[in-house]
């Protein structure tokens, strides 16, 4: 049948459309990384793993002084504590257990023995309690600026005399300018302590870590671009197999209900016309809450089997899709069979169901590809809505929990999280997108 | 047409109904006056599969008062002729040759703006479509539907407008117009539509009426009610008509000249008298030869029975002649040159190498010059 | 006429009773009481929960006393997720909220994509045409959740948070217009352009489709040769034709907008039907999901056959025969 597909005329004109092909390729990038993700380029530990400070910014942010404090002082946290046991450790090899433990992915602490690490150690903490001091001071003076410059515009509109006020805000500001190369040394010298310590790594692990932290971390540190990866996945997973599910669904029931005609008809209509009267998302949403029961958790939302965690997510989306499928082929298959050859082959007494497998299905194929690619995208779409909503996926990163847990992050200006998850569904269902119009233009110029 | 002419003798017998009869088109003064001279028309469409030439290079002229006849098979480019010269293709898929033109009232219709195309359509050329089941607008009646011309193109006021609509309405023998401008297209049968639609083309008096398959779609006995209407419409009001349609017997029924297309080209044209009792383009008398006997039922799918072999597509022209591949008369020259439409001391226009019948024509053609 | 209408209502009857039938089937396959109750309920508990809803019936009694529930409008059972509501008094108290922000949706999202179709269409095959019709698909591509989060962030909260003078959008919540319409105003506009702008993409395309296939009619071509300018041919012929399939989905929208505000009824914290439903679900409130399947079914049925009507009403192929 795909075969057949292939060689149809539509195809050709298909393939002349270079948007179309461009954005077929995207596709086929994509699926190349669901593959990888399966095959365990990211697994789903990497996608937890802490990598980082938290809503630490992707790459080319400018990293603003509030925000660089935060994070060198998380880092200076994160090493102190590790640093603080392995001096309690007491011996050398423990300490260097203690300190080869702690890593940020690829990033792990130095390799140097700890008598050489320890300096460093302390030097950094002496630096980030000078600066502390030496911020606490700036603000103290920051703030009586203020207040000496109120006061000195005060007095003079008083015509009092302002001299003394204004001598101590000169003096104010002189010290003020010599605090702020200070505390850009201070800062200097934390950083450049917190590299020895946990040196970027080199080669080939470096470009794993840039990449990791390429996308920025989430709200616990995790890398977004790990998960915006790893949802690849769980988007084809989703998108595949419910959109499969449903054309294979509404194939097999438009057609039979078209070919039999009867009371195979009448009860495919009934069912069909049924369920539409439900709104689709209320469908999903009462299929999802039904197949996540209880008795079935055992089987679905099993830790040792994570592989059927979307399971209820499947079926719920396989059985509210294949309804708009199944009009459309039942439509098109009452057109197939008035054909002649078709009509030829019945008279020459084929069997009916050879005639429906041989000559009938395969004549649909355009059709079901075209739903195919529609439904992938319902379904990826779906997928985000009812994250959302608490019905959807759980247990592991998805875009649609990626852009659930990003959105309070938005309030707070880092746009990271959901930026990413935006971003790699909005291509893959672009894409999609186009190639279904393409489809559609290509099998059908009729329909505009 | 009662007589089948004989297919084996390269001469016709004169068929014995009169033909060209509907004429008001007597050429008094030598050469009348041509109301619309289309020259090297070429109409070429934009498709997913390339551009196709669906009108190559045809030219001719409708004189005032006449009816000319197109003739051809389907898929001939017939239609597009027509509506190239009202400029009716959608613009964004046709283009039209750089040497084209369409000169209506010392106009170029192809180049013109749509202010004066919007002058010209419906008010001086008019037009009757194939389908009167989908040409009109079901969403609103027919009344309203010959008013809106009227609105465009005179000043009457709404009552004389209703007046004037009845008439018409009328005058295409459509009986209670009173009622019938109230209800819906859906309301009338397709004869009563087609006859809407004539109402509608001739309510301003346009100088050229082109009636593209004006019965195709009919029943036959509606068809010649149709075709008489038209006749006598064309008596009362002068109009110049150019009556596209795939049945020989209307042409000789109603046609003063008739043109013959092939696969987008004209390959020859001239009075109907001269083309029936003489054809010289092995088309046209294997054209002629497919006629029915009379009475005898034509359905739209079969159109013209006996020329065998398939009109070639567009895209897959035969090499030469495009009419090679089917002509009984076909030698090495037809494949390998195309004929040109020149008269070559013929008395008419065809594009042959090996034209039929000359003797016989020129004799006839003597015959009408004298 | 009526009797098209009321051939209609009973045409769809039998499709109701499925709906119904499929919804309680549906509702029972997980044991609805077991799992309201959790793993730690008691034996007793679980039975009296059971007895009271009358859940230990046959299910073709249970069925026959839902339906006679349905006829009556009378779902006086009390909530189980919200003690001492009755499921009517939710589904009551959350039509207005859902209304106010899916009609004017509907009627916004209707208008602006029928003028951009008709523009599209105007210029149909031109850079206009093929740069709006672009749009729609790039429009199309984003995730609804999207839409909502940042159109919050830059509509409610980026305002409030610059401190600017107008601040035309609360962030967050709802109150009833007949008390408070300002307030109310300030509470549903956002919501509602979120759902207009997230409408507009798929909307546009229908529209400018139904409008191109149109224009490609016989009858179009008929005005064109009267002298009809192209004007007058967009805006009289043809949109009066493309009024009937734009009717048709309109209609067929509807029911749709009720649950597609779900996703803003939730993150805008307004009370309507489709948070209440998905709080419901979270929650297993058992009585209030299958009252609310079955009344969102009713409602979509009777959008449908009114849609019927309003067809036939613009059509007079159909008003007439
Ligand atoms: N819109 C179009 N796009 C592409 N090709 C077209 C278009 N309209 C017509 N053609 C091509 O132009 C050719 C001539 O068509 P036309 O409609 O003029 O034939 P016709 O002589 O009127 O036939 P019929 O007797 O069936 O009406 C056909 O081969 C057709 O494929
Ligand atoms: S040119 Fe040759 S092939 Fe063509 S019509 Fe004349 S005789 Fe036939
Ligand atoms: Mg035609």
């Amino acid at each position: 049948m795909i075969g057949r597909f292939l060689g149809s005329r539509g195809w050709r004109r298909f393939r002349r459309g270079r948007l179309a092909m461009a954005s077929l390729a995207v596709i086929g990038v994509y699926f190349v990384a669901a593959v990888a993700v399966t095959l365990g380029a990211v697994s789903r530990e990497d996608t937890k793993m802490r990598v980082g400070p938290n809503r630490l910014p992707g790459f080319l942010e400018r990293i603003n002084a509030e925000k660089r404090y935060d994070f060198n002082k998380w880092y200076v946290g994160e090493l102190s504590g590790v640093f603080g046991r392995a001096q309690r450790a007491g011996d050398e090899a423990a300490a260097r257990e203690m300190l080869g433990a702690f890593a940020l992915a690829e990033r792990r602490m130095s390799g140097a023995a700890p008598s050489e690490l320890f300096p460093v150690y302390e030097t950094m903490e002496k630096a980030w309690g000078e600066l502390d001091d030496a911020l606490a001071m700036r603000e103290d003076l920051a703030d009586e600026r203020f207040v000496l410059r109120a006061e000195a515009a005060e007095q003079r509109a008083s015509g009092a005399d302002a001299s003394a006020t204004e001598a101590r805000l000169r003096e104010v500001e002189e010290r003020l300018s010599e605090i702020r190369p200070r505390v850009e040394e201070l800062y200097r010298e934390v950083e450049r302590a917190i590299e020895v310590l946990l040196p970027m790594p080199e080669g080939l692990r470096g470009l794993v870590y840039r990449l990791r932290i390429g996308l920025g971390t989430d709200s616990k540190g995790a890398s977004i671009s790990s998960q915006a990866v790893y949802s690849v996945k769980i988007a084809f997973q989703v998108g595949f197999v419910t959109a499969l599910l449903a054309v294979l669904i509404g194939t097999i029931l438009g057609a039979s209900a078209a070919f039999f005609g009867g009371w195979v008809d009448h009860v495919v209509l009934w069912v069909v016309s049924t369920l539409s009267s439900i709104p689709y998302l209320v469908l999903m949403a009462v299929f999802v809450y039904v197949f996540q029961a209880p008795s079935l958790a055992k089987w679905f939302d099993n830790p040792d089997r994570p592989g059927l965690g979307l399971v209820p997510l499947y079926a719920a989306f396989g059985l509210t899709f294949w309804i708009g499928t199944c009009r459309v082929i039942r439509g098109e298959v009452m057109k197939i069979k008035e054909l002649e050859y078709v009509q030829a082959a019945t008279a020459l007494g084929f069997g009916r169901f050879s005639i429906l497998l041989r000559h009938i299905i395969p004549n649909t194929a355009h059709i079901m590809f075209i739903n195919f690619s529609l439904l992938f995208i319902g379904a990826i779409k779906s997928e985000v809505i009812l994250t959302f909503l608490g019905l959807g996926v759980k247990g592991q990163p998805s875009w649609g929990i990626m852009i659930s847990h990003g959105a309070d992050g938005v309030t707070n200006f880092f746009f990271w999280e959901v930026g990413a998850a935006t971003v790699f569904m909005f291509v893959l269902v672009l894409a999609f997108n186009i190639v279904s119009d393409a489809l559609q233009d290509a099998f059908d110029p009729k329909h505009v | 047409m009662t007589n089948r002419p004989d297919t084996r003798s390269r001469g016709l017998q004169p068929p014995e109904q009169e033909v060209g009869r509907g004429g008001g088109f007597q050429p008094r003064d030598g050469r009348p006056k041509a109301v619309l001279e289309v020259r090297r028309l070429t109409t070429r469409f934009r498709t997913d599969d390339g551009v196709v030439t669906a009108v190559d290079d045809v030219s001719f002229d409708v004189l005032a008062g006449e009816t000319l006849g197109i003739v051809g098979e389907s898929g001939c480019g017939k239609t597009v002729t027509s509506k190239s010269i009202m400029r009716l293709l959608p613009e964004h898929i046709a283009s039209y040759g750089e040497h084209s033109e369409v000169r209506f009232d010392g106009v170029n219709i192809l180049r013109a703006d749509s202010r004066q195309m919007r002058r010209i359509r419906g008010d001086k050329i008019a037009m009757i479509f194939q389908e009167p089941m989908t040409s009109l607008n079901p969403v609103f009646t027919v009344g309203w539907q010959i008013d809106e011309a009227l609105r465009y193109h005179t000043n009457l006021s709404r009552r004389e407008r209703r007046e004037r609509t009845i008439e018409m309405l009328r005058l295409v023998e459509i009986p209670n117009p009173e009622r019938r401008i109230g209800q819906y297209p859906h309301q009338l049968s397709g004869g009563m539509r087609q006859r809407v639609m004539i109402a509608m083309a001739l309510c301003c008096e346009p100088d050229v009426l082109i009636a593209d398959e004006p019965t195709t779609a009919l029943d036959v006995t509606i068809q010649a009610q149709i075709l008489d209407l038209m006749s006598s419409l064309k008596e009362k009001l002068g109009t110049a008509i150019m009556l596209i349609t795939h049945n020989l017997g209307v042409v000789a029924q109603v046609c003063d000249r008739v043109l013959v297309m092939y696969a987008g080209r004209v390959i020859e044209q001239g009075c109907v008298r001269e083309i029936f009792h003489a054809p010289q383009h092995p088309y046209t008398q294997a054209l002629l030869e497919s006629i029915p006997k009379h009475g005898a039922r034509r359905s739209r799918t079969h159109k013209l029975p006996t020329i065998r072999g398939i009109v070639p597509s567009l895209r897959h022209l035969p090499a030469g002649c495009r009419f090679n591949d089917r002509c009984t008369y076909c030698q090495q020259r037809c494949i390998d040159e195309e004929p040109e439409l020149i008269e070559r001391g013929l008395p008419r226009p065809v594009r042959c190498h090996f034209p039929l019948n000359q003797a016989l024509a020129s004799a006839d053609h003597a015959k009408g010059e004298r | 006429m009526w009797a098209y209408v009321i051939r209609k209502l009973v045409y769809n009857i039998p499709v109701y009773l499925g709906i119904i039938l499929l919804t309680m089937a549906a509702l029972r396959v997980r044991d609805p009481v077991a799992g309201y109750l959790g793993k730690n309920a008691t034996q007793s508990q679980i039975d009296r929960l059971t007895e009271d809803m009358g859940l230990d019936d046959p299910f073709i009694v249970q069925y026959g006393r839902f339906l006679w529930q349905i006829v009556r409008f009378d779902f006086s059972e009390e909530s189980w997720a919200q003690p001492g509501r009755s499921v009517r008094s939710i589904l009551i108290d959350s039509i207005p909220p859902s209304m106010s922000i899916t009609l004017p949706q509907v009627a916004a999202s209707a208008m602006i994509a029928m003028v951009i179709a008709l523009i599209s269409a105007y210029f149909r095959g031109r850079l206009v045409d093929r740069v709006l019709v672009f749009l729609a698909v790039l429009g199309m591509s984003i995730s609804y959740l999207v839409y909502i989060v940042f159109g919050q962030f830059f509509g409610a909260f980026l305002p409030q948070h610059l401190d600017l003078k107008v601040q035309p959008f609360a962030i967050q919540g709802y109150l009833p217009w007949l008390t408070e319409p300002r307030n109310w105003l300030t509470y549903c506009l956002l919501p509602v352009m979120i759902g207009v702008i997230v409408a507009l993409g798929f909307d546009t395309r229908f529209y400018r489709a139904v409008m191109v296939e149109e224009s490609s009619r016989d009858y179009i071509v008929t005005a064109t040769a009267k002298g009809a300018s192209k004007p007058k041919i967009m805006f009289v012929h043809m949109l009066k034709n493309a009024m009937i399939p734009i009717i048709t989905r309109i209609m067929a929208t509807l029911p749709f907008l009720i649950t597609g505000s779900i996703l803003l009824e939730v993150y805008f914290n307004i009370p309507g039907m489709g948070r209440q439903l998905i709080t419901a679900l979270v929650a297993n409130d058992f009585p209030v999901i299958q009252a609310f399947v079955s009344v969102l079914a009713l409602l979509f049925i009777l959008s449908i056959i009114l849609t019927d009507v309003l067809y036939a009403l613009v059509d007079p192929r159909v008003r007439l025969s």
